[in-house]
Parts: C-alpha cells; structure tokens; sequence
C-alpha cells in the first residue's frame, strides 16, 4: 500500500476580488518508508498541498489518499495516521514544553500517567529536556522547530507532514534536524516534507516532487533527476559581453547566466578541447571553462526556466560556519 | 492503550490550558478591575452626597439614602466587559495558528470554542464578585439582604455572558484579536446610554428613548431594585428575560461563526 496517494489535486481560492488558482494540478505517490521532498520556490502552492493532503483545506478537484484512506471523505481517520507540522507554527508561546507536551498527549487521549512518560520520551527524543520547564516564548527558533516536530509525533503517526521544518534555521541546527527525520525514517516512519533549499532535497529526500506554479514540473530521485539532464553541465565565462554574444552563436543551445554559459551534453570534458577550438578560431577568448555533474540546482533550472534563489544563500551560511 | 478522547475531558484540558494563559499574564487583567473599581469610587465621591441623600434640601434621593447601593450596578456591568476575553483568546489562537493545530488534532470544535467561553465566565464572575466586596466594603448594602449579591452576580454573569458570545463573534468575523478588543469597546458608550446616574424616568427625552432599547438599562434596573428597593418582581423579571435574550442571540452568533471558522476552506 501506498503511504500517500495523490492524483490531480488542485486548489482554486475564491474570494470576492479574484481567483488564485494555488495548486493546478498535482500528482505524486510516496511509498512507505522513505522521505519525499516537495521543493519549490516561495507561492509554488507546497502549503497549500500539504494543507490539503492534512484534510485541513477541502480538495477542489481530484483525489488523494493517506495510507489508502480518503483525505476528502475520511478526514477523521487520516488524523489518526498523519502527523503535522505546519509552516506557521502554531506554538503556545506562554506554556513551557514539558507542558505543551503533557497538554497535546491528554488531548490525543492518553491518562495522565502515559502522558508523562511520553512528555519525557519525546522532550528526550527532540533534545529540548534541559529547556523543558521554560516558557516556549524563550526557545530559540531551531528550538521551537524541534519542538513542533515532537508535537507532531505524540501519538506515533506513520505518516509525517512537514512543512518547510528547516526553514529560517542556522546550518547546524538544521543538521540536527536533518539527523531527527531521517531516524525517523529509518525507524519506518514516512515523511512528507517541503522545502525550499535543493540541498536539503538532496541530501534528505529518498524522491523529489519539484513544484512551480502549481504544478509538479519534475519527479523522482536526486540521481535520476540529474541524469535526466543527459550529461554533463559545460559553463563557459567570458571577460564581456561582446565575447558572450559571439559565443553564444557559435555554441548552439546555451543557457545564459549573467556573464556565463552553460552547455550540457554527453560525456563533457572530452568534449571542451574542441569547444575551445571553435570559440578561439572565432575571435573569443574564454576566461574560464569547466564540466561538472549536473546538481539540482541544474535541474531546476532546466524544468523551470530560473534559479530557485536562497539556494545560494544556504551555501554561504554553510561556508560562514565552517569558518 | 487505552485512549480517552471524551468532550468533557478535552473541554476540561483545553480550558486548564486557557486559564493557565490567563494567570501568566496578570496584568492584562488588571485594566478591567481597575476601571471597574474606578467607576465605583468616583461617582460614589462625586455624586453620592447629591444623589444619596445626604445633602438636605435635595429633590434627588432616589437611591434611599444609599448612593453606592445605586450606583455598583454600572460597576458591576463594567467587570462583565470582562467577557470579551472570550473571544480575544479564541483569535489569539486562530492568529497563532494554535487553532489550525487542534484541528488537525481529532478534538471536538465544541471543547475548541467552548474553552475560551468556560474562561471568560470564571473573569466576568471573578471580576463582579471583587467589586461586590469593594462594593461592600465602602457601604453596599442590598434591600434584601445578602441573597441580593448573588442576584446581582447572576445577572453580571448572564450579561458577562452576551458580551462573550458578541465578542466571539466579533473576533473571529474580523479575524483579529484587535478586531475583538475594538468591537467590544461599543458596549462603553452602551454602559452610559442608560440609566447610569440617574433612574430612567430622570433622563432627558431622547436619552430616555435609548435607553429603553438599550439592554444594559434592564440590567442596571434589576440589578438596582435588589440592591435598592427589595424584591420588584416584574423588574428582575425583565432584567433576566432581556439579558438572557441578548446572551442567546451573541451566543448563537458565536457559535455559528465559530463553526464557519472551524470548517474546511
Ligand atoms: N487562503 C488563501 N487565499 C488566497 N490565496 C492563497 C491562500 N493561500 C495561499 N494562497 C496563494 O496560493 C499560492 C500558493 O501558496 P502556498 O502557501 O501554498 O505556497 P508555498 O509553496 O507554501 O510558498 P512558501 O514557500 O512561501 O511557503 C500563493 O500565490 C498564495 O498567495
Ligand atoms: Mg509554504
């Protein structure tokens, strides 16, 4: 059985001054046990998906399932399986974690006596027991990450949304959180997360859903994803623009950016001498050259047409770090 | 394991988790009493040798000799404004997103919308039974007794309760625990087109008008004879009719706002 099911699902929002169509057309399965990943820039409709597929927003068309059971018409039965983490964390910032624990636990119907256990399990498990009896107002923002995250495994659900969990955190606090879902993952949880990093994709997502405007643009592992690009990723740079120019007519099928040029083919370092051959014998002078193994960034670019910007970011708070 | 997921039980959870919210922000609560008990010693101050009797040759002794007895019913209404927490509260969580996650949590919408209302009622009795004290500390003193407190608490509570349902409704129709503050401040002029300092056959003819179609006027007037003249049937009779219709329809506006907010966009 599939842990989610999600055919053709499409969110229209109809307010009295306009229509947003947030989600037009999105189609995905994730098997039991592994981490998919939804990677799409800001407005791509990734909260909107998850909303639905939480039964918190009603499907406007199509249909999903969560472990076989009907989102739209089994709305009670899917709580019982899911666990959620929202983007906009709703977290009583006056109560302290050992209490935002206690509370959820009795809400899902636990005694008191289960739930106290469970609070120190879970307080242990996401690392906040030394923070446990302050106000939640004081934790920091990874804090109040790992925090929704244990909120959202009180009563051990087998499937597990998250939404953008890593968002706004500093690049050690997300790898302790990377480290705490894919636990998860190996303990048979399945894991359903958005993000907005392709690095966290990468090295989380056991599968990729790339989503733009509503719709899913790509799917499938990170290596397949790669391979689909056919080769490997040539980026030219030039000292100009009139070089560019000139260059971009001689190489044909080029992506411009900024002041490069990117060519992907088969099999590309063989085949840079005689690029350069033709590119000098026309009067350009390359100021640097390089092929590389397509990334995900490479991917994106190529489904959508742009760069999913604050992936750069990401890297440099990674170098900002290390030094 | 067994699991317990009763009403009563996630009512009781969810509302221990409100007023645990409450107690850790004592001063939010301190501008309602304070006002309350304001209102109580200034017009008793100021106007309770006029009014009270005391003055001789003064044509105004309506309040028999007793003008705190008169005028605790305008402070007691005051405290009842403390209902509107109800509905602040209940927009502090959906503006939090603390609503969304009980929703996606398999709790009754009831408990969801009853808790913030349980929390209300405890301040608005809370709140009246300080300034019953305050009152009777400073020379209140019911025409028929001590039974005449709880009549009169009675009646905060039903009209603490009206506010509430209003202020519910008010807030998540506006969507904003601003939008909910700011709606209940219609009930400060409501509190003084009434037979505030004066009975109501004293106001002057477009007041009197107002007055009579203004709910808080039957409450003051109950809440009045009790404390002032005795036990007048048919004007404690009217003070709880109106009252309960006014807590009926806020209520009923409550919950079905509610309801809208608690279903699926
Ligand atoms: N309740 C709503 N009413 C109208 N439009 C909405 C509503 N919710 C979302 N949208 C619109 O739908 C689109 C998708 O929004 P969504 O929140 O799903 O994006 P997202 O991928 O989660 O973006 P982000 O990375 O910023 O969280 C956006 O254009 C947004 O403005
Ligand atoms: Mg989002």
């Amino acid at each position: 059985m599939l842990a989610v099911d999600v055919k053709n699902i499409k969110k229209t929002f109809i307010s009295k001054q306009d229509k947003v169509e947030a989600v037009k057309d999105v189609s995905f399965q994730v098997k039991q046990g592994e981490i998919f990943g939804l990677l799409g820039p800001n407005g791509a409709g990734k909260s909107t998906t998850i909303l639905m597929l939480t039964t918190l927003l009603s499907i406007t068309d199509g249909s999903a399932s969560v472990l076989g059971i009907d989102v739209s018409t089994k709305d009670k039965e899917v709580r019982e399986k899911i666990g959620v983490a929202l983007q906009d964390t709703g977290i009583d910032n006056l109560l302290t974690g050992r209490e935002l624990f206690f509370t959820t636990c009795r809400l899902w119907g636990y005694s008191k006596k289960n739930s106290e256990k469970k609070t120190i399990e879970l307080l242990e498990l996401v690392g906040l027991m030394e923070a446990a009896d302050r106000r939640v107002k004081t934790y920091s923002g990874g804090m109040k990450r790992r925090l929704d995250l244990g909120l959202s495994l009180v009563h051990s659900p087998e499937v597990l949304f998250l939404d953008e969990p890593t968002t706004g955190l500093d690049p050690g606090s997300r790898r302790v959180l990377w480290d705490e879902i894919k636990r998860l993952r190996d303990n048979g949880v399945t894991i359903i997360l958005t993000t907005q990093y392709l690095e966290e994709a990468d090295e989380l997502a056991d599968r990729i859903a790339i989503i733009d405007e509503g719709l899913v643009v790509a799917e499938g592992t990170s290596d397949q994803l790669k391979a689909g690009i056919g080769g490997d990723v040539i980026t030219f740079s030039f000292e100009n623009t009139d070089y560019l120019e000139n260059a971009k007519n001689i190489l044909k099928n080029t992506v411009q950016e900024k002041n490069e040029l990117r060519i992907t083919v088969e099999d590309g370092a063989s085949k840079i001498p005689g690029y350069l051959k033709d590119l000098s014998s026309n009067g350009v002078e390359v100021s640097s050259v390089s092929a590389s193994k397509p990334t995900l960034d490479d991917v994106f670019l190529q489904v959508t047409g742009y760069r999913l910007e604050g992936s750069e970011d990401i890297k440099k708070e990674e170098e900002k770090s290390k030094r | 394991m067994e699991l317990n997921r009763s009403f009563l039980l996630q009512l009781q959870i969810l509302t221990k988790r409100m007023v645990l919210r409450v107690v850790r922000r004592p001063l939010a609560e301190l501008p309602n009493i304070f006002i309350s008990a304001f209102f109580l010693f200034v017009y008793d101050g100021a106007l309770g040798d006029v009014f009270g009797g005391s003055v001789s040759g003064t044509p105004f002794d309506f309040a028999n000799g007793n003008f705190v007895n008169f005028i605790l019913p305008v402070s007691i209404l005051s405290a009842s404004l403390s209902g509107a927490a109800s509905g602040i509260y209940l927009v502090e969580d959906i503006e939090s997103g603390v609503f969304k996650r009980y929703q996606s949590m398999p709790i009754s919408k009831w408990a969801i919308i009853l808790a913030p209302m349980n929390v209300g009622a405890v301040k608005v009795l809370l709140q009246a039974s300080l300034i019953l004290l305050i009152g009777n500390i400073i020379g209140a003193d019911p025409a028929v007794g001590a039974i005449g407190y709880l009549v009169v608490l009675s009646l905060a509570f039903i009209g603490g309760m009206g506010i509430a349902g209003y202020s519910v409704a008010a807030g998540v129709k506006s969507g904003s625990s601003q939008g909910a503050q700011a709606a209940t401040f219609l009930f400060f002029p409501a509190l003084f087109l009434a037979p505030t300092f004066v009975p109501r056959e004293a106001l002057k003819g477009w007041l009197q008008t107002a007055a009579a179609f203004n709910p808080t006027t039957y409450l003051i007037e109950s809440m009045r004879s009790v404390l002032v003249e005795g036990w007048v049937i048919d004007v404690l009779v009217k003070g709880y009719l109106v009252g309960g219709i006014f807590a009926a329809i806020t209520l009923f506006l409550a919950v079905t706002s509610a309801r809208k907010a608690t279903e699926k966009a």
